[in-house]
């Protein structure tokens, strides 16, 4: 309980968000570039900053009633130009079936010329933009989704919103799009917010939703949400660092989605970024904020890098806090005890191609199985041989082999074999587990061990280790 | 009665005291809307729309008596009800902005028409009897419900709605507290207070008290 208010001076609430980083930082011309979306577009072009492309825009009845439909591609997105919160935006992915007036959106349904129409009439009546005042519509290229997020994500693209203050990032998070949120990638509307670790860009904690609730899955899924690795992190910390110097927001909330072809494309800027980012990085902004403030930073790369150094690297405690798992790397130091009270200590490869763990020869031999190995090899074990038999007739064939846990037949790249296994106990990170190890000779390859996925259910694995 | 002589001045020249204690009293009213903005996080619909209501109120307690603030209370929340089912009806004509905001207002006013006819022929007469011109502002307060769902949604716009009202009772409660009338015809520079409390108010950085709520579990969780 003492924490709970003790923690109160780490956050950056809304009375401190307006008064002490949005009004001294953000210019009122900065603002009024980020709040119109094609002047954004413009200016962030110009500096070279990869946006979705603007396709056409409308910004009266007239245009509109000589606007030439026929240009359009098959996939785009309409959006108001002054539009906020992810409202009035309308994504088609292709043109209808045997209709050349209609496209097809997210969920199947058809939106026809007479649709955009109507809609284009309200986003330039002011229905969709900030106090409602009159408004341009624009058709711009819709991002097609990377390959790696299509598990994550319920329709939409997931974007990524990373806080810059001074060219200095300092906090991220990942947006994913949920059904609640009718695929928008909007936290007010039921997306998921994933924190982001600066250092690495993998992801750690989460929440959903408005009320912020911290949630572990992927909804309606078993897919963990940490420990996702986003790919061109440097570059998209880079452009979100650009995007502060072009557009002069001292104070901005950068968006940047990933594109399946294009890579890392400039989405939004925010002047106003909202607060919930530290619900999804369990972190507080303020103590970031500070530290960064006053610092001198001239260089774009420098700024990435103090942001990398600062914010980042606590990643793999904090996963293994929260998923309970350890991280562990490729190649691990563990201690296995077998038969006999032996402790041997080897490097193991970790090895998630594999499903058992197996072990070399000799080192089953120095573990205690040397007899179940010599009972085993005297026996005719050849696969061609073994295959034709049935269970029982196999089962009565090693009833003679002691300490034989089981058998495996294992199809590998070497042919399919047949294998004894023995019961082994690892010791692997601080863990202990208890494995069926398959025996075979190891001799030509580098580790005598590899574990396989049957005993890493307790660990992540990460491959830069 | 003792009053400053500001104020007996006043009524001196013709001002009816009523009139000066209700001026004075909209700097309070108006701090009141600020301090539940900045210190609890009750955003409400601005600082027009709840203050305009809390003096609705006070308005119809002036002709039916302390009913009128039960009276005003259905009648805000039968606006916006009716407003909303209005808009969600209309939603399928889509209509240009204004238009159907016209449209909305009219079909309140017919609605709140009707309750007073109701509650005539009841023999409410207390309810029939509630002065037009707050009534008038209240059928108006519509719009402002209807651009706040436009923008931010339904259930926020409900949820700004009942702040609203709120914000309103509460102004209506310590506006129509006769120590505090008494104070104020007795010290009435004291009203200036709220000028350094307001800058206050707008140099505070501490979180809200629904942020509090909001950042809950990051504050049970952080180190």
């Amino acid at each position: 309980m003492l924490n709970f208010f003790k923690n109160r001076k780490k956050l950056v609430g809304m009375n401190s968000r307006n008064l002490r980083y949005i009004r001294p930082n953000n210019s009122k011309k900065a603002i009024r570039i980020a709040d119109d979306k094609i002047l954004s577009k413009k200016v962030l072009k110009k500096g070279g900053i990869p946006i979705p492309r603007l396709i056409a825009k409308i910004s009266s009845h007239e245009d509109l009633d000589n606007f030439d439909w026929a240009k359009l591609p098959n996939s785009f997105a309409l959006k108001p130009n002054r539009g906020f919160g992810g409202e009035g935006i309308i994504v088609v992915y292709g043109r209808k079936k045997g209709r050349p007036d209609a496209w097809v959106k997210a969920d199947g349904s058809a939106v026809t010329i007479e649709d955009f129409k109507n809609h284009i009439q309200n986003i330039l009546d002011g229905n969709f933009s900030l106090s409602s005042v009159p408004d341009t519509a624009f058709f711009e290229e819709r991002l097609k989704l990377l390959k790696l997020f299509k598990p994550y994500t319920f329709k939409g693209i997931p974007d990524i919103r990373v806080i810059v203050y001074n060219k200095v990032p300092v906090m991220a998070m990942l947006r994913l799009p949920t059904k609640e949120s009718g695929g928008k990638a909007n936290l007010q509307q039921g997306a998921v917010g994933v924190g982001i670790d600066l250092a690495t860009g993998v992801t750690t904690t989460a929440v959903q939703g408005k009320k912020s609730r911290i949630i572990e899955y992927v909804p309606n899924s078993r897919l963990g949400i940490s420990g996702l690795a986003i790919p061109y992190w440097r570059e998209i910390l880079e452009l979100a660092v650009k995007a502060q110097e072009i557009s002069g927001l001292g104070f901005l909330g950068a968006d940047v989605a990933i594109d399946k072809e294009r890579g890392p494309v400039f989405l939004e800027l925010n002047a106003r970024p909202g607060l919930s980012i530290q619900v999804a990085n369990l972190s507080g902004l303020k103590e970031r904020l500070e530290r960064v403030t006053g610092l001198k930073i001239k260089k774009l790369k420098r700024g990435v890098n103090v942001g990398m150094d600062l914010f980042g690297g606590e990643v793999e405690e904090e996963v293994e806090e929260i998923s309970g798992r350890r991280v562990i790397g490729v190649v691990e130091k563990v201690k296995l005890t077998g038969r006999n009270a032996k402790e041997v200590e080897v490097e193991a490869k970790i090895d998630t191609g594999a499903e058992f763990t197996s072990i070399d020869i000799d080192l089953a031999k120095n573990l205690g199985f040397e007899k179940t190995i010599e009972a085993y090899e005297s026996l005719d074990t050849d696969w061609d041989n073994l295959k034709n038999m049935t269970l029982k007739e196999r089962e009565s064939l090693f009833k003679e082999v002691p300490y034989l846990l089981d058998t495996a037949i294992i199809h590998s790249s070497h042919g399919t074999t047949y294998r004894p296994v023995v019961r082994i106990s690892i010791v692997m990170d601080k863990k202990l587990i208890t494995a069926k190890a398959t025996i075979i000779s190891r001799s030509h390859l580098k580790y005598p061990i590899i574990i396989g996925r049957k005993n890493l259910g307790r660990f992540l694995i990460d491959v830069n280790n | 009665m003792h009053t400053h002589y500001l104020i007996d001045y006043f009524v001196f020249q013709g001002v009816p005291q009523e009139s000066v204690l209700l001026i004075l009293m909209l700097p309070i009213v108006a701090t009141l809307i600020a301090f539940f903005r900045q210190i609890f996080g009750i955003k409400a619909f601005g600082i027009y729309t709840p203050s305009i209501i809390t003096f609705a109120f006070l308005a119809m307690e002036g002709e039916v008596g302390f009913k009128g603030i039960k009276y005003g209370v259905a009648i805000f929340i039968s606006v916006i009800l009716v407003g909303m089912a209005t808009r969600y009806v209309l939603k399928k004509l889509r209509l240009l902005y204004l238009p159907r905001v016209a449209i909305i207002l009219i079909v309140v006013a017919f609605s709140i028409l009707a309750i007073l006819v109701l509650g005539g022929s009841m023999q409410r007469t207390g309810l029939a009897a509630i002065p037009i011109f707050p009534l008038l502002i209240m059928i108006i307060i519509v719009e402002k419900f209807i651009a706040a769902q436009l923008e931010k949604g339904t259930k926020t716009a409900f949820i700004l709605a009942i702040e609203t009202l709120v914000i309103s009772l509460v102004g209506y409660f310590i506006v129509s507290w006769e120590i505090l009338s008494i104070f104020i015809l007795k010290y009435p520079w004291a009203v200036l207070l709220t000028i350094p409390f307001n800058i206050f108010l707008g140099k505070w950085t501490g979180l809200r008290l629904s942020e509090y709520w909001r950042f809950r579990e990051i504050l049970k969780k952080m180190q």
